[in-house]
């Protein structure tokens, strides 16, 4: 029996209604034909909050956050209101590299559970770019980290994939700040980061053994966040570059499905997803401020970020919309006994509610914690997470002095209308959820 | 008087200062550089015999080599040595390889010391921090207020002008003493060598490599250092182009992260 082997690419940001319409419109030729040979393009839902670090957590470990940890890009340490970042180091569930390569070491995860035992002989990843995989672990295999990547040598394992990559220029990311003060250099930027990624990809695809490989594209996420107002308005100025960028990206996922076919004899497992949808933005909508307007946050502007958090604050929120309330006990300034809790989660969800913009509802639902999470790590996470309809980009910036804004960005993520391309053998029986993907990818293996 | 002398004076002066408004005190002992010289001049400055009682905070993660060192020189020393652990936590399974390691220090280092404190009842706390460690430390005082938090408001100090240290405080659980404040890592060293003070192996050079801070196994990194003995370590610092915390680069690393999450909005 040929030996199995699956390739993912992750397409980060990159919504089912994007690609359906661009390959409507003719601009994605490659992944139509690989549509047209017994695969099919799946809508899916991200992990909430839909933020990258969450979410490809979440992929990654096939686990909800109440597991595995991840709640955002930032957290608070515990009983403090200073930040940290979380990082793989933070993350309590096992990847699934680890669990098919027999390196999960202490992690534990109910995934691991369920596969764990299958894996008897240890398979080989290459894990190439996924977010929040910084700094790089040990692992059977090479790995390069994806955003945020603070040093490429500390982010890649073995040193000897550093070496190459360094070798060829290769870059974790491109430098977003240019999207704002030079677009030019910022679409080229973007060819020139994708391209060393790509090169990677191919190198390692053909020079080196393994059975897992995973090759995420990120620089999706960042046009989308800067430009998503030019993909389909003929008369943007970026319009151009935004399909031509499109292009390019149909033609990398050809190539890759084409080579990867070439290996397998056509029997090897291929697959895309994103981490979370991409929607047009309206209005970024500042959940502290509004909070503050309500009485409920109460802040000492001398200090920063959330150290500026006093009493009697009942409430407060982190990127993208998490909600905590400010606990007696948890937190140095808590202000939230113990039997006030029903009362405030339920103001909280009164002013959420009743928040409107030029007459449309701006959230779609609020989530209690025990609804979204379950497990170990399920009660260091929010309280509450909104849901925000479509175009309402919900932030926790603290110095605004209005409830509603527009800052640089014009697209932003969508929990709902993430993507996924599967084999038909495949197919989910229900909608599709990222944090089942893992478990599609072990079913393949150990079937 | 040689520098290492008035240094060594003026850290006296405050043991002897806080002994003197702080009966109930005591001395928190890592085992590592700072704390084992602050030790010693605990010595110093009652002519042999600590009078108070010596806290180790142990999680149970630490270098085998951190307890033979603790064990031996407490009997040497005649200390009155209380070792301070989480049990509830460490009983519960805590550990770097369950959860953050965020909530390991929390539970295993803070917790633990929190209820050691509120155990004996003690009102001060000696401890071997230095003010050319970190950044953060610029701004801490020789004597410093913390309340039940352990919470340290940097914007609200009292006033210690030249020498004029302020020892009374109101209204806080606990104050921090800190008599080696104004030492160096160099001084530190050099001090060392003068006393000949024992030092843990952990620092010397092994194979290329020693650690130039001790702490928890998992979570210290050894740098790459040929510096064998304290001459050769004090010859490495005075000569060194990195910090201290070089194995410990989290501040660099949180302000390029800010940096980044910045410019995708997320800050």
């Amino acid at each position: 029996m040929r030996k199995k082997r699956c390739l993912a690419v992750g397409l980060d940001g990159v919504s089912r209604g994007l690609v359906a319409r661009f390959m409507d419109m003719g601009l994605m030729p490659q992944v139509k034909e690989i549509l047209s040979g017994g695969f099919s393009l799946h809508e899916m839902d991200a992990s909430i909050p839909d933020v990258s670090s969450t979410s490809w957590a979440s992929f990654l470990t096939g686990t909800n956050p109440g597991e595995h940890g991840i709640y955002g890009f930032m957290d608070l340490k515990p009983n403090a209101y200073s930040m940290y970042f979380p990082s793989y180091t933070h993350m309590a569930a096992p990847s699934i590299w680890d669990i098919i390569g027999g390196t999960a070491g202490d992690k534990k995860s109910t995934l691991l559970d369920r596969y764990g035992s299958r894996f008897t002989e240890p398979l080989r990843s290459i894990i190439m770019n996924i977010p929040e995989t910084y700094p790089a672990a040990p692992m059977n295999g090479i790995l390069t980290a994806g955003f945020v990547c603070i040093d490429l040598e500390k982010g890649t394992y073995p040193a000897t994939a550093y070496d190459y990559l360094k070798s060829i220029g290769y870059r974790s990311d491109v430098d977003s700040t240019k999207a704002v003060t030079d677009p030019d250099a910022f679409f080229e930027e973007v060819d020139f980061v994708l391209d060393r990624r790509v090169q990677a990809f191919d190198h390692y695809m053909k020079s080196q053994p393994w059975d897992l490989f995973i090759a995420v594209i990120t620089e999706t996420d960042r046009l989308h966040h800067f430009f998503f107002d030019a993909a389909f308005d003929e008369s943007h100025k970026y319009h151009g570059r935004f399909i031509d960028f499109y292009r390019k990206l149909d033609g990398i996922i050809g190539r890759l499905f084409a080579r990867f076919h070439d290996l397998t004899g056509g029997e090897g497992f291929f697959m895309t997803m994103s981490d979370h949808g991409f929607t047009e933005l309206k209005k970024e909508v500042y959940i502290n401020t509004l909070f503050q307007k309500e009485g409920l946050l109460h802040l000492d502007e001398t200090k920063e970020y959330f150290e500026q958090i006093k009493a009697p604050t009942k409430a407060f929120a982190m990127e993208p919309a998490r909600i905590y309330l400010n606990h007696e006990g948890r937190y140095p300034e808590g202000a939230v006994g113990a039997d006030e809790v029903r009362g405030v989660t339920d103001q909280v969800k009164r002013v959420l509610a009743a928040l409107t913009y030029e007459g449309e509802n701006v959230i779609k639902r609020i989530y209690d914690n025990d609804e979204l999470y379950s497990g170990e790590a399920a009660n260091r996470g929010p309280d509450m997470v909104c849901l925000a309809n479509d175009g309402f980009d919900l932030k926790s910036a603290f110095k605004k002095t209005e409830v509603f804004g527009n800052g640089r960005f014009t697209g932003m993520h969508t929990r709902h209308d993430a993507h996924s391309i599967l084999p038909d053998s495949a197919a989910p029986e229900k909608r599709l959820h990222i944090e089942s993907l893992s478990a599609i990818i072990l079913d393949y293996f150990s079937s | 008087m040689d520098q290492l002398t008035m240094l060594e004076n003026k850290s006296i002066f405050i043991i002897r200062e806080a002994y003197a408004k702080y009966k109930d005190i005591a001395l928190l002992w890592s085992v590592g550089k700072d704390s084992t010289t602050l030790l010693w001049l605990c010595q110093k400055a009652f002519f042999g015999k600590i009078p108070f009682p010596v806290i180790h905070i142990d999680t149970g993660y630490k270098f085998p080599q951190m307890y033979e060192f603790r064990d031996h020189y407490a009997k040497e020393y005649g200390l009155n040595l209380i070792v301070g652990r989480n049990k509830e936590a460490i009983d519960g399974g805590m550990g770097p390889g369950k959860g953050s390691k965020l909530d390991c220090c929390n539970e295993l280092k803070t917790n633990a010391l929190k209820q050691t404190i509120a155990k004996y009842g003690f009102k001060a706390l000696l401890l071997g921090i230095r003010r050319d460690e970190h950044g953060i430390r610029a701004k801490e005082r020789v004597f410093s207020p913390r309340d039940e938090n352990f919470r340290w408001n940097y914007e609200d100090q009292p006033a210690e002008l030249w020498d004029q240290y302020k020892s009374e405080s109101e209204g806080e659980d606990h104050v921090r003493v800190h008599p080696i404040l104004h030492m160096t890592e160099l001084d530190i060293w050099k001090y060392v060598k003068r006393e000949n003070l024992p030092i843990s192996e952990l620092y010397f050079s092994k194979e290329g490599k020693r650690f130039r801070s001790i702490g928890c196994e998992p979570c210290c990194g050894p740098v790459p250092s040929t510096a064998s003995n304290v001459d050769e370590i004090i010859d490495e610092i005075a000569n060194a182009t990195t910090s201290e915390r070089a194995g410990r680069a989290q501040d660099k690393e949180d302000a390029y992260t800010m940096q980044k999450l910045r410019s995708l909005g997320y800050m």
